[in-house]
């Protein structure tokens, strides 16, 4: 088993860092640059840049977005929203990002998947998926920015998206975001269990504890935290610390 | 004293600049070319990648960039592959079927395995930050690229292929995942490849950047 | 037959976008200036440049001052419906300035499982509530005679949403009805209230009710005592409590979505699980089933539907971009109600037939034509 992963989640609409509560409200945080460099110094082990309105817009301004992403900043990016093409992820690998994030186009269009991973490799094609619960045991796939139903059930697409090609799962509940609850542990679960790839659990990250019940319980690789960092009720350290007292692997970072 | 010069490969598969800022941040000065003239005469040479072996490869090719490589080889040019770029450096991969590597490194390609050493089963791709050790044979780090480092520092792997060179001997470093020992970093003569990414590897990573543009 | 528009709301002939955000000239009573501004977008600069909040803020702790009561009566009546505005207001007012409210509902004509969810979140976080709810089945029969002939179901709600608050200022004898935003100044309409906190309660037949008060129903049958929950109290009655209307807009500087993050972190609330029809939104305007059918005929009447309502004030607030703004207008805006419509056709005991005869009476030939058998707008906030 990898050691888990501490992720950073910037939401990005133009040139603002936001967080909204429920994939809803577009409250500025800053910058992004300013956000990602602190996040990096502190010992973050990845970062996710999402532009989250990308589908709803139907544009797609991520070469700027990564493009104007730090310059000193040494850790591996995911960029997602609006990548609707593999020229789209041509272009946004080229510039910099080592992975890309895809949802809604991977909804309308699943071949997206395959061709991308057949491309650039699986380990670079994350399913980024928007899920709400429905049911007691399930959870449909939302895209546009938790704008659009699907009708189509979170495990079963998961399952899909990783038979096609995906080679790590973003699973993002759209009941638990921007609301400090904790994670959606039954979520979490419910995917992990079902998939050999890498399941990044985000969405709702309420303390630094959260870590341990969605790894333990969950079965999360990674977790990507977002309103906990933005708004600065804990540093990546504390975090940090928790995991590594309670005995999860996590890389041991050197605090200069 | 004059700036160092890197040059990395651009054959249209990789993450170019995250390594040309990582080599930039360590004072080199990079030149992206797939000039096979300007690679030819290059100080030093990067091979990226990311991806497929069956696409960098045919990369490679169409450019006329296979023959290059292994003239960089004859006329023993420090080389680093990194990611795909290492495993590129082998004899062939099994990815997508079998497909002939640069075979600058004996040795083969094969998939990270998706069971532990004790038989439970385990993601794939490898994707995270991995301890390094040093590899079996090796004589420790001083005369390498890691010699700026220390065994049990961590660096960035994603992958889901892993090269298994056939000689010990140009294994440097490895990670351990599930139990089984992947090389992450391996060398023979003037010709390096680390498995992890050194430019997404923080300090760490950037330590074994600096050491390059010294070589 | 297709009424005159034109005539009936006042509208321009020429139709014409603000330059600034989403809206046309065709909302009733707006105003765009020389350089094509709307008078809404003036507004939000001059709300942003030129207005001194702090002062504001003390004319709102003096207003407190004044009508506090400190003896457990009402000091002030909050209209609401359990959305992030009024519970934004309530809240502030009771948490912040000390006030006693009593937070009034007037029924929804539907009310949707998000509304009522949000409307007990919102008593139960510490609120003294009282619903009011007319004979449902008047309310139907209203809610299918002003869509008839005012092409607009909400009529009925109108109404109440305007006149219970003043019967509930009058029964506890609290003299302060506080409203959230003035929805004519912020967005588009009569400016003559653009720097006061109040308005007049006679222009309320004019700004709100189209000029058709509850008593116009009579000639279409309903009496008088089914009508009487939706009048407003005696003029004199209203006088002798000197019942005053003020906007919490006024106050302090108004921003509907900071609204939701508000209410979501102390009243409970929640956004939807999908957009509203009509538009991109998740938290506005959650209450109602048969609100989208008033925002519909908005659209069919005005070639204003919700997406451009909501990306008007977005755009005012600097949440999106014009540009951001057009795409999700052209994205949503023509989007018919579909959720609720069986459930709207028996709430008015009408047909489908009915209602298409209905629309189309609304279309005027200044706003829509037909191309390839199909009814397009004219003119679209895209390609002006």
């Amino acid at each position: 088993m990898s050691n888990i992963r501490l992720i950073a989640r910037l939401d990005i609409k133009g040139s603002n860092l936001i967080k909204g509560i429920h994939l809803e409200g577009l409250r500025v945080m800053g910058s992004p640059n300013e956000h990602a460099l602190h996040y990096y110094l502190q010992g973050v082990d990845e970062l996710i840049y999402m532009d989250c309105v990308a589908s709803l817009y139907g544009r797609n301004h991520l070469g700027d977005i990564v493009n104007a992403a730090a310059k000193d900043i040494f850790v591996p990016m995911t960029v997602g929203g609006g990548i609707r093409s593999v020229d789209d992820a041509t272009e946004i690998l080229r510039v910099g990002a080592d992975k890309v994030a895809v949802n809604t186009a991977a909804v309308a269009n699943p071949q997206l998947i395959t061709d991308i991973a057949q491309r650039f490799g699986s380990q670079c094609m994350v399913l980024s998926i928007e899920a709400k619960q429905v049911g007691p045991d399930n959870w449909e796939v939302y895209t546009d920015n938790g704008r659009e139903r699907t009708g189509l059930d979170v495990v079963e697409w998961v399952k899909r998206g990783v038979a096609m090609g995906a080679g790590e799962i973003l699973l993002t509940s759209v009941d638990r975001e921007g609301t400090r609850k904790g994670f959606d542990i039954a979520l979490v679960k419910a995917v992990s269990a079902e998939v050999a790839v890498p399941v990044i659990a985000s969405g709702g990250m309420g303390k630094p504890e959260d870590v341990l019940t969605v790894v333990n319980e969950g079965g999360a690789d990674a977790v990507a935290m977002a309103d906990i960092l933005h708004y600065k009720r804990a540093e990546i350290g504390d975090i940090r610390a928790v995991a590594e007292n309670a005995g999860l692997g996590v890389r041991h970072y050197e605090y200069a | 004293m004059s700036t160092p010069e890197v040059t990395v490969i651009d054959y249209g598969v990789g993450n170019l600049l995250s390594v040309q800022r990582g080599l930039e941040h360590c004072g080199a000065k990079v030149i992206l070319t797939a000039n096979p003239e300007k690679i030819l005469t290059a100080k030093r040479v990067v091979l990226p990648g990311v991806g497929a072996f069956t696409n960098a490869m045919p990369a490679l090719e169409s450019l006329g960039l296979v023959a290059v490589i292994r003239e960089l080889a004859q006329r023993k040019t420090p080389l680093l592959g990194i990611c795909l770029g290492m495993q590129l450096l082998l004899e062939e991969s099994d990815e997508f079927g079998v497909t002939a590597g640069l075979g600058l490194i004996p040795g083969r390609v094969i998939a990270v395995p998706d069971r532990t050493l004790s038989g439970v089963a385990q993601k794939t791709p490898h994707i995270g930050w991995s301890a390094l050790q040093a590899s079996n044979e090796t004589d420790g780090w001083q005369k390498t690229l890691l010699q700026d480092n220390n065994p049990g520092e961590a660096v960035y792997f994603v992958h889901s292929f892993m090269a298994v060179p056939t000689d010990p001997m140009h294994r440097i470093a490895d990670c351990i995942y599930g139990g089984h020992s992947i090389a992450a970093m391996i060398r023979r003569g003037h010709i390096m490849g680390c498995q992890f990414h050194p430019e997404k590897s923080g300090e760490v990573g950037l330590k074994l950047l600096r050491r390059f543009i010294l070589q | 037959m297709t009424r005159d528009l034109i005539k009936l709301y006042n509208l321009p002939c020429e139709i014409k976008f603000c330059k600034k955000c989403t809206v046309s000239n065709q909302r009733p009573r707006i105003t765009f200036d020389e350089n094509g501004i709307c008078s809404a977008c003036n507004f939000a600069e001059y709300k942003k440049q030129s207005i001194d909040w702090s002062a504001r803020e003390a004319e709102l702790v003096a207003l407190c001052d004044k009508h506090r009561k400190g003896n457990g009566e009402y000091d002030v009546i909050v209209p609401c419906s359990g959305g992030k505005d009024g519970s934004f207001v309530a809240h502030q007012l009771k948490y912040k300035y000390g006030m006693n409210p009593l937070a009034v509902t007037w029924a929804p004509l539907k009310a949707s499982a998000i509304g009522r969810q949000n409307l007990d979140a919102f008593i139960a976080s510490g609120f003294n509530h009282v619903l009011g709810t007319p004979n449902p089945q008047v309310t139907k029969k209203l809610t299918h005679l002003s869509f008839k002939h005012l092409g607009d179901p909400f009529q009925p709600f109108i109404y109440g949403q305007t006149n219970f608050p003043l019967h509930m200022a009058v029964k506890y004898n609290v003299q302060l009805i506080m409203y959230g935003e003035n929805g004519e100044v912020e967005y588009g309409g009569d400016m003559k209230n653009a720097f006061r906190p109040t308005r007049d309660i006679q222009d309320h037949n004019s700004h709100y009710f189209s000029g058709l008060p509850p008593e116009f129903w009579t000639e279409h049958g309903v009496s008088l005592a089914d009508l009487y929950p939706f009048m407003a109290p005696k003029l004199g009655e209203i006088e002798k409590n000197k019942t005053e209307i003020h906007f919490l807009g006024y106050y302090k500087f108004w921003d509907p979505q900071e609204n939701y993050y508000y209410c979501h972190e102390h009243t409970g609330f929640t956004v939807n699980t999908e957009r509203s029809e009509g538009t991109y939104s998740k938290y506005a305007s959650l209450d109602d089933e048969i609100d989208q059918f008033h925002y519909y005929l908005s659209y069919i009447k005005f070639g204003i539907g919700r997406s451009t309502s909501d990306t008007a004030h977005e755009i005012r607030d600097e949440k999106i971009t014009r540009e951001e703004g057009v795409a999700l207008v052209k994205r949503y805006d023509h989007e018919s109600p579909k959720k609720y419509y069986k459930e709207f056709l028996d709430f008015c005991s009408i047909t489908d037939e009915e209602v298409n005869e209905v629309i189309d009476s609304w279309r005027s030939d200044h706003i829509w034509h037909k191309e390839n058998d199909e009814w397009k707008l004219r003119h679209t906030v895209w390609s002006d």
